[in-house]
């Protein structure tokens, strides 16, 4: 099972967890344009490293190593790109400035990536859920939004148990080569698919016993409500957005290399 | 007073050859605990589909005869409508919950009704504890187990109040234990808060006693209608495969025997250990 543990996801209190999804995605977008409005190293740095106090405060430093070391591959080919471009651009010769700007190139990245890790780091589905049901998304979104969260251990688990049949059975996944491996997955494929579509008619015809579409104006168990911690954090978010639109527009920025 | 009733029922699903039902005429009145029950296929589940409109409206095909349930017709009310009245709770307990914790999947219902906030609050606690199940409330569905789940989905049904819940199989998923636990939940329900109770089960070891009135099907057709200890005892139930009580059958082998035994037919075994104490201290 040790495979699918990642899809299962654990409720979690932190005063980021318990934040206003919303206001954290608020946020999320002001790192992107933050990171999008700047193309030096120096201020880069500083945006990488504005999320640690929140990734320290959810306690989630272990999934956001992990994150990164996910991102760390395609980081490496981003800067090596860079490089290589500029290299071949400007007739064989390599400054260090280049090489400044591809690491920039590739902050830029990971300060993307970690931003959104950050949010599904610390945000629950059912709090994602939510925060779909209560912004303009139709309701029908966040309801299949949610259901794909609720059954994909589900599904995870029945996948297992349809291999371990198929492998009593004699079903050999791992021999032959690639085209013979990938048909091995075929007699996994078809049960799984045929369960999860009876599943989904037993699932409509549930719905519809509950009242499914019986007014536009559905209601919510919970409401989500700005606490004194959205607040802040929106304080933080304009805050991030004032300031980098105002080194942007009036602070020259040095580059590493002429401090060297 | 009645408060289902079907007159010459007969449907067909789209495709299929001969009706799943045929002809079914049954009543059931407001406040009974009735009991139906049939070999596999004989289309109880087919009829507890009629009973809120998911047959004709999902199912589509062509339904005929009369149905009124709670004084409706299903077949002119949208499933949504007649859902205020009849809540079904259905075999497979882990395909009828969809939300991420216990007390949203019980407010689904309420939340599509768009009832105000405070008024579903009340009724989520109400079913909730009901059913035994106000510790998960946070829990998510699919983190509890089969019984505790089954209890949700009588929770959610419960919490929009409905005159008539129909249970289809609502135990094969489980061990005897969280049956007669499931059972229990029911038989209150039915006696300390008056809704009106279709269980639909081959357990009648577990259910006949609560029943008070027992309607057995075969091949789409209903063969027995009435009081269950009158039709439990008869030889011919058991020829169609209907899981008499053992009690019951026990019943009948003594005093076939010629045991004088009460008039009484008993529906479970502590029916039956005091009809012997009783036999015994006439001797
Ligand atoms: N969705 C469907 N489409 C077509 N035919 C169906 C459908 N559901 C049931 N049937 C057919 O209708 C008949 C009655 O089925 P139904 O499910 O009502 O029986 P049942 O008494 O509930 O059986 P069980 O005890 O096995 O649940 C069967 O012959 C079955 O093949
Ligand atoms: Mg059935």
């Amino acid at each position: 099972m040790s495979v699918f543990d990642g899809l299962k996801f654990r409720k979690v209190y932190s005063p980021i967890h318990n934040l206003d999804p919303r206001m954290k995605f608020v946020y999320v977008c002001a790192m992107f344009v933050a990171a999008i409005i700047f193309g030096e190293l120096i201020p880069l740095i500083a945006l990488f490293l504005m999320p640690i106090p929140f990734v320290v405060l959810a306690g989630v430093q272990k999934e956001w190593l992990r994150s990164l070391r996910g991102a760390a591959f395609l980081a490496g080919f981003i800067f090596i790109i860079n490089v290589a471009t500029s290299f071949f651009y400007s007739g064989n010769v390599l400054t260090a400035v280049d090489v400044e700007n591809a690491a920039a190139m590739t902050l830029r990245f990971v300060v993307l990536v970690e931003s959104f890790s950050v949010f599904f780091l610390t945000t629950s589905p059912d709090h994602l859920g939510l925060a779909l049901e209560q912004s303009r998304v139709p309701y029908e979104f966040a309801f299949a939004f949610t259901t794909a969260v609720r059954f994909v251990p589900v599904l995870a688990e029945e996948a297992q148990t349809i291999m371990d049949a198929q492998k009593a059975r004699g079903l050999e996944l791992e021999k032959g080569g690639i085209l013979k491996r990938i048909r091995n997955y075929v007699p996994i494929l078809i049960p799984l698919i045929v369960s999860a579509i009876r599943r989904s008619l037993e699932l409509a015809e549930a719905m519809e016993s509950r009242a499914w579409g019986a007014t536009k104006k559905r209601t919510n168990l919970y409401a989500l409500r700005l606490r004194r911690g959205d607040f802040a954090l929106l304080a933080i978010t304009v805050g991030l957005l004032v300031v980098a639109v105002y080194v942007r527009l009036y602070v020259p920025i040095p580059a590493v290399t002429q401090f060297l | 007073m009645t408060i289902i009733e079907t007159k010459n029922l007969t449907y067909t699903y789209p495709g299929g050859t001969k009706p799943s039902i045929n002809g079914v005429s049954i009543k059931v009145k407001k406040g009974e605990f009735v009991l139906i029950t049939g070999p596999s296929g004989c289309g109880k589940t087919t009829l507890c589909r009629c009973f809120n409109g998911l047959v004709p409206h999902f199912y589509q095909g062509e339904l005929k005869g009369e149905i009124t349930v709670a004084g409706m017709d299903p077949t002119t009310h949208e499933t949504h409508a007649m859902a205020k009245s009849v809540g079904l709770v259905f075999q497979n307990p882990e395909n009828q919950l969809f939300a991420l914790s216990v007390e949203k999947d019980v407010a689904f219902g309420l939340e599509n009704l768009g009832m105000p906030r405070e008024e579903m609050r009340e009724r989520v606690e109400w079913a909730l504890k009901l059913t035994d199940i106000h510790d998960l409330r946070e829990r998510s569905p699919h983190e509890v187990s089969g019984g505790q789940q089954q209890r949700v989905a009588i929770a959610a049904v419960l919490a929009m109040q409905p005159e008539i819940i129909v249970l289809d199989e609502p135990t094969s998923f489980l061990d005897p234990l969280s049956a007669e636990k499931i059972f229990e939940v029911i038989h209150e329900l039915n006696k300390e808060h008056g809704i009106t109770v279709v269980l639909v089960e081959h357990r009648l070891d577990l259910t006949a006693k609560y029943a008070d009135h027992i309607i057995i099907m075969d091949e789409g057709k209903v063969c027995f209608d009435g009081n269950p200890r009158e039709i439990l005892n008869t030889e011919e139930t058991r020829l169609i495969g209907v899981g008499i009580p053992k009690a019951t059958l026990l019943y009948h082998i003594l005093k076939k025997e010629g045991l004088k035994l009460g008039d009484v037919t008993p529906l479970s075994s502590e029916e039956m250990a005091k009809l012997l104490q009783e036999a015994f201290k006439i001797k």
